[in-house]
């Protein structure tokens, strides 16, 4: 099921009462990103003040408490708090204590390398996902279908660290077939998204082989068959259109959870997106960039779970909000 | 439109957003890798800004030395020489006079003038919210005199003023510039007068500088162009090195060595740096280590070539004083040296009434310095041998700060710090009370005297002895324990001839093409 906030609380019915949901949803985000900004900001002030990172080792206890006032740092917590969620309101998170420059904008520059890299490991886990998953669910418990749902249980436990160094090694310096990291050609996302693919494919190939196998056991499979309908024709256009509704779910969230930025993977390719700002920028306690990363995030990942809701509805007409 | 083919055009134009974003990113920063005169580097992170007043790194200061230029400048024994000013002298306690050299632009052809050099060192020596001026703020007044000559004058006598202005932080900037278009824009477009020019910048992945034809100074540039290359992963690192991708790494870990001296393209340099592994020692009452005995024992147990050896293949040179070679005040006679007696430190603990051990937490970073763990790890087991047994309370770099400015650890923590002045005056003040209240609480009135006495004067042979007396006393005190001075490691193409430099940063203009 999608993960509907206030299900039950909600009893309408037909196109008026879809509408209305989704109003209902749309007005939710602010609220939730308001809260979100709230636990941000304790967290981080809780995680104490970046002044002394921001120094030198061998600066002084004076100097430290100097430039903690010159930066404001040393208020009291309503004044920061305040002072902070009235920027946050206007969309003004700050210059980041880092780089000096607006978070927000550092934040969006960095977001088309990481939907990039999301959108192409999508298509990868989509690729290799599908067709396994097929292939199990039309012949249950045998060799094939054993390979399969072994092939997707070692690329779920595998770590993405692991399978991403162990591909540079493999492809990039012993093969020299494909660019150890950065970005500027095709090539430099294949390695990346096959490492972040991987573990996505291995949920998706479960979620069809369960869903197929559900499907092909319906009275309207049956009745097809009885009909002479081709098996091709069954397991495409009957079953494996009808159990695409969930995985297209799980799909979208995934992808909206990458979009939040793949810190390892990121990180081993040296991949410029989100994920590697915003690891750097918890190390270094820089609240503006944390606050713009995780605002962006959550934006997206609301508006991916509205999407999916619509998306469902469009999907399968039997699916009323009450 | 029905329900499906609504479906289809609302997934078609998702697909065609996204690609359209895609595009965008990564569209055209293909830097042709393998010609012959571009140095491709990597020394790990991203830059962090062009400001720079506003960063407190090597690995950004390492870019900003090739564009901007310094007023004196050390060569990589760590000598001052004369840069873009090509004369000096000091005229009284707080004014020294400097001629610069003629006909030094900036990259779009303006003048370097006294009005550049005014702007600048004013700026950092007044501006409290930028990071580095705590070590400019000595600094009162640039008085210019004509468009080649000006003074410095500062608030008090300052003997390290010609360290300070040879350093990170210290390149000129074009105030003309500056003033017309900002400084954001300045920081997206930084100009400078240095050897190298500002290209591009893309963010967490490259930055691309070109030979600067009209550099003043008559040298020979090996590299048309320079790209300084994002990769924060040292494994990927080496992979690019191994792949002839990246021409320079720096930071090679020690298990990575063989593996690149192994590769046919590739080897390590490595060479002294000016950071010192040490141990902070509780001195205030009521902790073990106020007595000074166990701190000697803690000396005569860490075995400082052990660490040295098994930790880093001997990249490194075990030392009893903090200041290294190359340091105004050095005492050569302290460094290379270290003590190692097992039995000794066991008498020491016993006499000073822990015959029977004790147990003691050490503090320290992970993942900051090279092998810090590890070499805390082998201090914890050396200490062992004589009874001391050891808790290690091992932080990532942010939570350790924190520890270490709150004043929260226990008896004591590992450190590696560099120094950037290269002046006893900056590395000793540690043990001066007054500093040292807030760190461990070690007080010695002859040390503050030979200290606060060599801080305001300006006769260095003065400063020289003091400060060469002060390593004396605090190597039998201990209040630190100096270690080792640590190696810096490089993966270099066998096509580039590098020679590290003491202060850690590549100096494009020294590294040739062989």
């Amino acid at each position: 099921m999608p993960p509907f906030l206030f299900q039950d609380t909600f009893k309408l019915n037909g196109e008026d009462s879809m509408l209305k949901y989704f109003a209902f949803r749309v007005m939710q985000i602010p609220l939730v990103l308001l809260i979100i900004s709230f636990l941000i900001f304790i967290l981080v002030y809780i995680a104490g003040d970046p002044v002394a990172m921001m120094l030198s080792a061998d600066a002084s206890p004076q100097e430290i408490q100097q430039f903690r006032e010159a930066l404001g740092f040393d208020r009291p917590f309503h004044v920061q708090f305040g002072h902070y969620i009235m920027n946050v309101i206007i969309g003004d998170f700050g210059a980041s204590y880092q780089y000096g420059v607006s978070a927000l904008s550092l934040v969006l520059d960095r977001l088309p390398a990481t939907i990039e890299l999301a959108t192409a490991s999508m298509i990868i886990a989509i690729a290799i996902a599908i067709p396994l998953g097929v292939i199990s669910a039309v012949r249950p418990n045998t060799l094939i279908d054993s390979i399969a749902t072994g092939l997707s249980a070692i690329g779920k436990a595998v770590p993405n660290f692991w399978l991403g160094i162990m591909l540079i090694l493999i492809f990039a310096v012993n093969l020299k077939v494909m660019p150890v990291s950065g970005t500027g050609s095709w090539k430099h996302i294949v390695l990346p998204a096959i490492t972040l693919g991987t573990a996505m494919s291995a949920e998706i190939t479960r979620l069809v082989r369960s869903n197929m196998i559900e499907i092909l056991q319906q009275d309207y499979i049956r009745t097809a068959k009885s009909k002479g309908q081709k098996s091709l024709v069954i397991i495409f256009k009957h079953a494996f259109r009808n159990s695409l509704v969930p995985v297209i779910t799980i799909t979208l969230l995934q992808m909206a959870s990458l979009v939040g930025g793949s810190f390892i993977t990121e990180m081993i390719f040296s991949w410029p997106g989100v994920g590697q700002l915003i690891i750097q920028a918890v190390y270094e306690k820089d609240l503006p960039i944390i606050q713009a990363a995780v605002f962006v995030t959550a934006i997206i990942i609301l508006l991916m779970n509205l999407l999916t809701d619509i998306l469902y509805r469009v999907l399968d007409p039997r699916i009323k909000y009450n | 439109m029905n329900k499906r083919n609504l479906f289809y055009t609302f997934m078609l134009s998702t697909i065609l957003l996204i690609s359209a974003c895609a595009t965008t990113s990564t569209g055209s920063n293909e830097v042709s890798v393998g010609s012959e005169k571009v140095l491709n580097i990597s020394v790990g992170p991203d830059l962090m800004t062009w400001d720079i007043h506003d960063h407190i790194t090597t690995t950004t200061e390492t870019i900003h030395v090739n564009v901007f230029d310094y007023l004196l400048m050390r060569d990589s024994e760590g000598d001052i020489q004369p840069h873009l000013a090509k004369d000096w002298k000091q005229v009284d306690d707080l004014t020294f006079e400097f001629e610069l050299n003629e006909g030094v632009k900036f990259h779009n052809g303006d003048d370097l003038t006294s009005d550049d050099v005014k702007f600048t060192l004013e700026r950092v020596a007044q501006d409290n919210k930028l990071r580095s001026h705590g070590d400019y703020k000595t600094i009162k007044e640039v008085k210019v005199i004509d468009d080649l000559n000006f003074q410095i004058i500062t608030s008090e006598p300052d003997p390290m003023l010609l360290s300070r202005i040879s350093r990170q932080a210290s390149g000129i900037l074009p105030k003309e510039y500056i003033e017309e278009n900002g400084w954001d824009h300045f920081k997206e477009s930084p100009i400078g007068s240095g050897p190298y020019k500002f290209v591009e910048w893309k963010r967490d992945n490259r930055v691309v500088l070109e030979k600067n034809d009209d550099y003043f100074k008559d040298i020979e540039l090996d590299w048309d162009q320079v790209v300084f290359r994002a990769i924060p992963e040292e494994s990927t690192r080496v992979a690019e090195l191994l792949t002839d991708s990246i021409d320079i790494v720096a930071n090679v870990p020690p298990n990575d060595w063989d593996r690149v001296n192994g590769s046919e393209n590739s080897m390590i340099v490595n060479g002294p740096s000016n950071r010192t592994y040490m141990i902070f020692l509780r001195a205030q009452e009521g902790w073990p280590t106020s007595d000074v005995r166990v701190r000697q024992a803690f000396d005569y147990a860490i075995d400082d070539k052990a660490l040295v050896e098994s930790t880093l293949n001997g990249g490194g040179t075990p030392t009893l004083t903090r200041i290294n070679p190359g340091n105004l005040g050095v005492d050569e006679a302290l460094f290379g040296e270290y003590n190692y007696d097992v039995e000794k430190a066991k008498t020491l603990l016993a006499e000073a009434g822990f015959a029977d051990g004790l147990t003691i937490e050490l503090a320290g970073p992970t993942g900051r310095y090279l092998k810090d763990r590890e070499v805390l790890q082998l201090v914890a087991g050396m200490l062992e041998e004589v009874g001391v047994t050891t808790n290690m309370n091992l932080q990532k770099w942010g939570p350790f700060v924190e520890l270490r400015e709150q004043q929260k650890h226990k008896d004591g923590y590992l450190i590696a710090l560099g120094s950037s002045f290269f002046d006893a005056g900056q590395s000793l003040e540690y043990y001066k009370t007054e500093r040292a209240e807030s760190i461990n609480g070690y007080s010695n009135p002859e040390v503050d005297q030979l200290l606060e006495e060599a801080e305001l004067s300006l006769d260095q042979e003065l400063r020289m002895k003091n400060y060469q007396q002060v390593q004396k006393i605090v190597a039998e005190e201990l209040p630190i324990l100096p270690l080792f001075q640590v190696d810096q490691f490089y993966g270099v193409n066998k096509k580039v001839e590098l020679t590290p430099r003491l202060d850690e940063l590549l100096y494009i203009p020294d590294i040739k093409r062989k």
